[in-house]
């Protein structure tokens, strides 16, 4: 039998193989601790008092009723919070915010929902009822921005240019002059909220007279929020711990710690009881972070056979008035198709809104929206199919950095979709296609997202029980990453994964990646390989000493199999080994980091989604009726929760699509939706059949796994087919997401 | 709040009022002391230590918090304790039997049926409901319309509509078992 350590993984058992989740069992009991339903003794409640208006100053908190309620303990605003730092807010160096601005920092009022004021109560009951008996006057200014989409933002010199965020190649201008085939459009794409289903929640708790500081939080980073707040409460980073293992989702909004938690862990240093503060809704919606609006003017250039010679993508995002957030709408655009004169440029505009974020998929897929309709733009204007002129502007290279891709299948997954689909029965008139009442689309779009590596450290332990322990700060935010680090594990010493226990989400584990930009899978797994064999290779430096079970015996010559290490004769378990040199374990560490491999390929993952809407054109309704698509992520560690995390993606793009909509009041920036019932996301209704296909091609320049990551692909590219299938069905031009029914009806009633 | 007009006497240093509330959760009688105003979902949460229905918005707007009240499923979140005085409520807690999950457990974790979990028992609880309600057809079409009030915002809807049909399978299967080893 082959060394499992040594195989390169090409043929795996485990990896590769569909594994129910670790933790499922915790989950589907109730038994998962997240960080909201967590206690400990003494703990206070904090509930946070917002602003009701968006743009103005804080005049006068009028506290004395809310002091007097049952179970109050203090209320803490801007006269009485601590005077704390600020977080340097780097990403180099792992201490990035959310937002740079500490809580009740001054007077001013920058957005609606900003925090005035943390009541502080014996109970969650008692805080929220006092919390609204809080009155705070303002003076309100007029001159709010609301959006960037308000109508008076809407050209293309808006807001600032940030010099180094762009990208020039070739002469773009001069080519797009020249072009036979000009498309020049303008795409608004509305502020989205992330809405996971669980809100911000802090729990945090002093310990040893104040001197460590204990914080568990709902958290996709938590070394970052670690760092960050060592330097805010200006502690040594090894005397703060963070702490998440359950997360109720985060989808970008909870990479970065937020004001909230500095509230939290202010109020309870104050007090010297743990404090646990959960977000309402409303809080988590106005400042919690959302994805920003954007504008986008696409220019494409071409030849009369579909050929690009010019792209020109200028985008411009939101950012609030006390951070800058870069919603990199362009940053696919380079790589996506072949075409020699290509610019880039970003705009950003600061107005009244929490703090925007990254979301899911951030920039890329409000840019592939703009990039995919316009395609279908220019295959409309050459008459040609879609599909085609995909193909025949299909980038073999990177053509941005000149590299070769590390493994590139996008034309497969154009042709698999397409066939599965069957859009060679799509006929391509306008309106061709009907089925009773209904008008059917037929609309495509390809897709891509970066594949990306972070340093990484991980600890595994070989236990005398046969029991195997694997650890690092990493988080599993529902991606099934538990899963996943048991399966390598599992992988690499034939251990069953039941026998094997995975920690995760603690600053006291060895230091692990954000969970998020689909990175962590491709960051994880090669440290804890390398943890494993570090611990495999220390079991069998026992096995071989003195006094052990194959004493003597060449450590390099055994092999390792089923849990156990063999000579060829002789076979002994792990626990064997340990349990003859009375050892209770044996330790392994282990790091991985990206290295030479950037220089010679470039990394991203492609997809095709295929989409069918069906139009009632009497009650202008659309609904999205079926979606094929075929993914090219690399290989699928464990392949139904690497499918589960593209259906979720198509699930979240049909809402960019036709639902998603943060509706801030022009008149004044109040955000008027902040609630789960006006804030349309797609419910089990909504769901169309749903056909995703993984193509099963390991990367293995990218890492041994040959993973590159799934969290973000499959929501990109399925606005833009929604948009193009709408074309199909009624001949209209839907450039601006979402796509409402109210957009269908103005439509209806002026066509 | 701003202009907020509501006025109440300054209480102060008094204790917090309690009402007494008799009813069985999860097969067990309790008996507790709540404030009148204390929600289902809080007192759940926070007074019982029973974190397994979740708050996802606190409005009746998102189904995370979805418990069993004498079989039907209802939001927790909307829901005074001292309402369920007499009832019979049953949480996810209460879903598994001596260490068995629930069928329909059982199928959530065969079909992956989650991701982060969160909306998870919510999305458990309105699915044995209906699965244990003549009015609610059984096929595809009716059981999403009835499972709309339950959001996920992860996106999982097709494999939790698959698990609510093959638990619905499994159950029937048992159905039928219990029913032959009922005849001599
Ligand atoms: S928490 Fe009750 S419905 Fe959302
Ligand atoms: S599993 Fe995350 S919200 Fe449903």
């Amino acid at each position: 039998m082959n060394d499992l350590t040594q195989s390169t993984l090409a043929q795996p058992k485990v990896v590769g193989q569909r594994t129910p989740r670790i933790d499922g069992e915790f989950k589907l009991t109730g038994r998962a601790g997240y960080t909201g339903e967590l206690s400990v003794e003494g703990m206070l409640y904090g509930y946070p008092v917002a602003a009701s208006i968006a743009h103005g100053t804080l005049e006068r908190l009028e506290l004395d009723e809310a002091l007097a309620m049952p179970g109050v303990v203090d209320i803490f605003h801007h006269a009485n919070f601590p005077r704390l730092h600020r977080s340097p807010n780097s990403m180099g160096h792992g201490d990035q915010v959310s937002e740079v601005r500490l809580p009740f920092e001054d007077e001013r009022i920058y957005y609606h929902g900003q925090y005035v004021a943390l009541v502080v109560a014996e109970s969650f009951a008692q805080a929220r009822a006092a919390a609204q008996r809080v009155v705070a006057r303002y003076r309100q200014e007029t001159g709010a921005i609301s959006s960037l989409l308000d109508g008076a933002h809407d050209s293309h010199t808006e807001g600032e240019l940030l010099e180094d965020s762009g990208t020039t190649r070739g002469d773009p201008e001069a080519a797009f002059a020249g072009a036979a085939v000009q498309i020049d459009a303008v795409y608004h794409i509305a502020a989205e909220s992330h809405l996971q289903m669980e809100m911000h929640a802090t729990l945090a708790e002093w310990r040893d007279d104040g001197s460590r500081l204990v914080v568990h939080e709902s958290s996709q980073g938590v070394f970052y929020q670690r760092n960050a707040m060592a330097r805010i409460f200006d502690l040594a980073q090894e005397n703060i711990e963070v702490i998440s293992h359950y997360i109720g989702s985060g989808f970008g909004n909870k990479l970065f710690m937020w004001p909230h938690a500095v509230a939290a862990a202010g109020a309870a240093r104050e007090l010297g009881r743990p404090l646990k503060l959960v977000l309402p809704r409303a809080q988590d919606m106005t400042g919690g972070g959302n994805r920003p609006a954007s504008r986008q003017r696409l220019r494409l250039g071409a030849d009369r056979d579909g050929r690009l010679n010019a792209v020109i993508h200028d985008s411009t995002t939101e950012t609030s008035l006390v951070d800058r957030y870069v919603d990199a709408c362009g940053s696919a655009t380079p790589s996506f198709y072949a075409c020699d004169n290509l610019a880039v440029s970003q705009r950003i505009l600061a107005l009244n809104h929490g703090t925007p974020c990254p979301m899911r998929a951030p920039g890329e897929v409000s840019g592939i929206f703009a990039l995919e309709t316009a395609m279908d733009e220019l295959a409309v204007a050459l008459a040609m199919d879609p599909v085609e002129l995909r193909l025949r502007n299909y980038a073999h290279e990177d053509p941005e950095s000149g590299l070769p891709w590390s493994s590139k299948q996008l034309d497969k997954c154009l042709h698999s979709a397409a066939e599965r689909f069957g859009w060679a029965q799509r006929d391509p008139g306008i309106g061709a296609m009907r089925d009773g009442d209904e008008i059917i689309g037929y609309g495509m779009a390809a897709c891509t997202w970066f594949a990306g590596r972070q340093p990484c450290q991980a600890r595994v332990e070989l236990r005398a029980d046969g029991t195997l322990f694997a650890a690092c700060g990493t988080q599993d935010i529902g991606t099934g990453t538990y899963t996943i680090v048991a399966q390598t594990v599992a992988e690499l010493t034939g251990v069953a994964v039941a026998d094997i226990e995975v920690k995760l989400g603690e600053t006291s584990l060895p230091t692990g990646p954000l969970s998020g930009g689909s990175m962590a899978t491709a960051t994880t797994l090669p440290a804890v390989a390398a943890a494993v064999r570090d611990a495999l290779s220390a079991l069998k430096e026992v096995a071989t000493g003195h006094g052990g079970v194959f004493a003597g015996v060449d450590a390099d010559s055994l092999t390792v199999a089923e849990g156990a290490l063999s000579d060829g004769e002789r076979s002994h378990s792990f626990a064997e080994v340990l349990e003859a040199m009375r050892l209770s374990s044996v330790n392994g560490q282990g790091s991985s980091a990206p290295g030479e491999e950037k220089k010679q390929y470039s990394f991203r993952s492609f997809g095709a989604h295929f989409v069918e809407v069906r139009v009632d054109p009497s009650i202008s309704r659309v609904r999205v009726a079926r979606v094929v698509s075929s993914m090219d992520i690399g290989r699928a560690i464990n392949p139904p929760t690497a499918r589960n995390q593209v259906e979720g993606g198509i699930v979240m793009g049909i809402g960019m699509g036709l639902f998603e909509k943060l509706d801030y009041d022009p008149r004044d920036a109040r955000l008027i939706n902040a609630n789960v019932a006006d804030y349309i996301v797609p419910v089990h209704a909504d769901i169309p059949e749903i056909d995703v296909e993984l193509l099963d091609y390991p990367d293995f320049k990218f890492n041994e796994f040959g993973a590159r990551g799934v969290g973000e692909i499959g929501l990109t590219g399925i606005a833009p087919a929604i948009s193009n299938a709408l074309y199909h069905a009624t001949g209209k031009r839907y450039r601006d997401l979402p796509v409402t029914i109210e957009a269908l009806l103005a439509d209806h009633a002026s066509g | 709040m701003m202009d907020d007009s509501v006025h109440s006497p300054t209480r102060r240093g008094t204790p917090a009022p309690t009402l007494n509330v008799n009813f069985t959760l999860n097969q067990q009688p309790i008996s507790l002391e709540v404030a009148p105003n204390a929600v289902l979902l809080d007192v759940l949460r926070e007074q019982l230590g029973l974190g397994g229905t979740k708050k996802g918005c606190d409005h009746g707007q998102c189904g995370a918090c979805t418990v069993h009240v004498d079989g039907q499923a209802m939001n927790a979140c909307l829901r005074l304790a001292v309402m369920c005085e007499g009832q019979h409520v049953t949480t996810v807690e209460g879903l598994a039997r001596e260490g068995e999950l629930h069928p329909v457990q059982q199928s959530f974790l065969a079909c992956d049926a989650f991701q982060c979990g969160y909306c998870t028992p919510g999305q458990m609880m309105s699915a044995t409901a209906l699965l244990n309600d003549a009015r609610i057809g059984s096929d595809d079409a009716a059981v999403k319309e009835a499972m709309s009030g339950n959001i996920c915002r992860c996106g999982a809807y097709k494999n939790i509509l698959t698990a609510i049909q093959q638990a619905r399978a499994t159950l029937a299967d048992d159905a039928t078992r219990r029913a032959g080893e009922g005849t001599p």
